[in-house]
């Protein structure tokens, strides 16, 4: 359940931090977002970066904590970006026939 | 990672340094790196592939009471092995199936190793019979000494290698000059710019790991690298001994007294082991002197929830079962290096954990792989004539098919040679290994004789071929297919056919993309090329 609930933070956080950069705020949203929303993205993605940490470190202790969220963080950070690329080869064909 | 140069007015900036001296630490063992990486990486599972590896052991519905195995397997060595000086038992776990043992034989002959070795049914504590193989041991074996060479010329290829890669990875890091803004940018279809993207990707996201396995890979063997500190600072045999015990739970068996008396319960000792680490947490017995006055018997902790390979153990007097000592930790250096050890092998790892471990990993060797294609990638484009490239280009290129491409195959087929190499055949876990090296070999032949583009194709779809098939092959050639390994909720078997299914849809994907991929000609070149060849039929005519 740990692991479940850890991967679902990192997988929250690393989608916020993309979304507070500018590439992805265009390739998403089609224009930057309000320069208040871009730090608050960052603060909720370290608000769940760190809630999966202690999640692991309560769990498992430190060792194996650290350790594990390495490896969620590793594999969430890989899902985002692997859902960005699925989500702007979708968008393609509709942004060519605007 | 990045190749974009970042030069100051002076000249060459440490960036462009720094890239040139990754494209060529990455390339020149980068070969050597993505074997290394893949074998390393199927290691994380090797337990379970040495299980699929010997199908006539059953599986474990249940874990048995680590004591009453070992007690069984005290009783059969006195049978089996009568005067062995030591012998060491590792107990099964939800990882094996089967207790393996081995010990040291009384008498040595000429070439022999002086050691033999079984694998223990755990209901009875009698020798099973199954095929000869080394399973996932020889892929764990590989990663780190190769094969067909001295093993200590082998582990010092792996480390030079390693240190390679370390320096890869630090030049990487300061060549990519974006690495937080360009974090989550995949620019999809750019060519050159797709794949230098693809490479930062997987570089970027598992960059802890990457460095951590790396430093940890060359720490495992640090004492053969870097033996001098302790040859000056270590040198009394008491002192060595003492040392031996900080890294170790193995110890040179003493003196026998030559009076025999039976070896006390093991069952019991294992008990007190239990109830210290846990009913399921005995890694190992190690028995010195069994049936001597002498004797001594060490219960070892497990590996599983403490990231330290660090030896945990008790020690018994082998006679009466009393007590003699009990190590829970060791000096801050070697626990040091016991932490860095474990970080490596992952054996500490829960189901969850060992798969974070291997797709991580997998990432990895995804990123050497990608490394070793861009070379090529990035200098096609500046090819005079690509139809007819120069030789250094032709020859990364063709290495570059054998061992990414071919490696796949070669695998692949070694887990064929298990399964259809008569089990009556002499030397038979050899012949495996000589079959995983004969195809890749083939590969490289292959490679060799056929365009590139076709040799990637055709080694993608074979590698793909074999691994959709190998499901098949073993349900026809084991009791255990894959609708009886779900049945029976056998989830090491299942797994496996499930995860070849997995990887070769991966093979197919990178076949058909290898196949719809057309090289782009850029315009000032083509119009050059229409040229040069309107020349010549004019030449022609005349």
């Amino acid at each position: 359940m740990s692991h479940l609930l850890a991967f679902m933070l990192s997988l929250a956080g690393f989608a916020a931090l993309a979304s507070a950069t500018n590439r992805q705020q265009r390739d998403l949203f089609g224009k930057a977002l309000r320069p208040a929303t871009t730090p608050m993205l960052r603060l909720v993605a370290a608000a769940a970066l760190l809630g999966a940490l202690s999640v692991l470190l309560v769990q498992h202790g430190w060792g194996l904590g650290l350790v594990m969220f390495s490896g969620h963080t590793s594999l969430a950070a890989g899902i985002v970006v692997c859902g960005l690329i699925v989500y702007a080869r979708i968008q393609a064909p509709k942004l060519r026939h605007r | 990672m990045t190749m974009e140069s970042d030069r100051d007015s002076g000249g060459r900036g440490i960036r462009q340094s720094m890239s040139d001296l990754h494209t060529w630490v990455g390339l020149l063992l980068g070969w050597v790196l993505y074997a290394m990486f893949l074998t390393g990486t199927v290691s994380y599972f090797k337990d379970e592939l040495s299980q699929w590896a010997r199908p006539e052991l059953a599986r474990l519905a249940e874990l048995p009471d680590a004591a009453v195995v070992a007690q069984r397997i005290a009783d059969a060595f006195d049978k089996i092995a009568p005067g062995t000086s030591q012998w060491s038992v590792r107990l099964p776990d939800d990882r094996n199936n089967s207790a393996y043992a081995f010990w040291r034989t009384p008498t040595r002959e000429p070439g022999q190793r002086g050691f033999g070795e079984a694998h223990f049914d755990p209901a009875t504590g009698e020798r099973v019979k199954s095929r000869d193989t080394q399973g996932g041991e020889f892929f764990f074996r590989f990663h780190f000494q190769f094969h067909y060479m001295p093993v200590l010329w082998g582990r010092w290829l792996a480390g030079i290698a390693a240190m390679f890669m370390l320096v890869a990875i630090v030049s990487g890091v300061i060549t990519h000059k974006k690495i937080f803004v360009d974090f989550f940018t995949f620019r999809w279809g750019k060519g050159q710019r797709s794949w230098l993207d693809a490479h930062n990707a997987l570089s970027v996201f598992g960059l802890p790991f990457h460095a951590m396995i790396t430093y940890t890979g060359l720490v495992t063997l640090m004492a053969l690298y870097m033996p001098w500190g302790g040859q000056v600072a270590i040198r009394a045999p008491a002192e060595r001994q003492q040392l031996q015990a900080e890294l170790s739970s193995f110890t040179q068996p003493g003196k026998p007294t030559g009076q025999k008396v039976p070896l006390a319960s093991v069952e019991s000792m294992v008990r007190q082991a239990q109830e210290r680490w846990g009913h399921d947490n005995v890694g190992r017995v190690n028995v010195s002197h069994p049936g001597d006055a002498a004797a001594r018997v060490v219960v070892t902790r497990g590996d599983p929830g403490r990231v330290s390979m660090s030896p945990q153990y008790m020690e018994f007097e082998g006679t009466t079962g009393k007590l003699l000592s009990v190590r829970d930790q060791v000096g801050s250096a070697a626990e040091t290096r016991g932490v860095l050890y474990a970080l490596h092998l992952g054996r500490f790892s829960d189901t969850v954990t060992r798969w974070l471990y291997f797709l991580v990993s997998f990432t990895g060797t995804a990123m050497v792989g990608t490394g070793l294609v861009m070379w090529t990638v990035k200098r096609r484009q500046k090819l005079p004539d690509p139809q007819r490239p120069y030789f250094g280009f032709r020859l990364v290129e063709r290495l570059n098919i054998a061992s990414i491409a071919g490696l796949s195959v070669a695998m692949t087929a070694f887990m064929w040679g298990n399964r259809l190499l008569p089990t009556t055949l002499a030397d038979r876990s050899n012949w495996e290994i000589d079959l995983f090296f004969i195809v890749w070999a083939a590969t490289l032949l292959h490679a060799l004789v056929r365009p590139a583009k076709a040799a990637w194709i055709e080694q993608l779809w074979a590698a793909a071929a074999l691994l959709a098939l190998l499901p098949a092959l073993n349900a026809v050639t084991t009791h255990r297919p894959l609708w009886h390994s779900l049945a029976q909720g056998d989830w090491i078997f299942a797994g496996i056919d499930l995860m070849c299914w997995v990887l070769a849809a991966l093979h197919v994907v990178l076949a058909l993309r290898t196949a719809r991929h057309h090289v782009k000609v850029p315009v000032k070149r083509k119009v050059e090329r229409r040229a040069a060849m309107a020349a010549v039929s004019s030449g022609a005519a005349e």
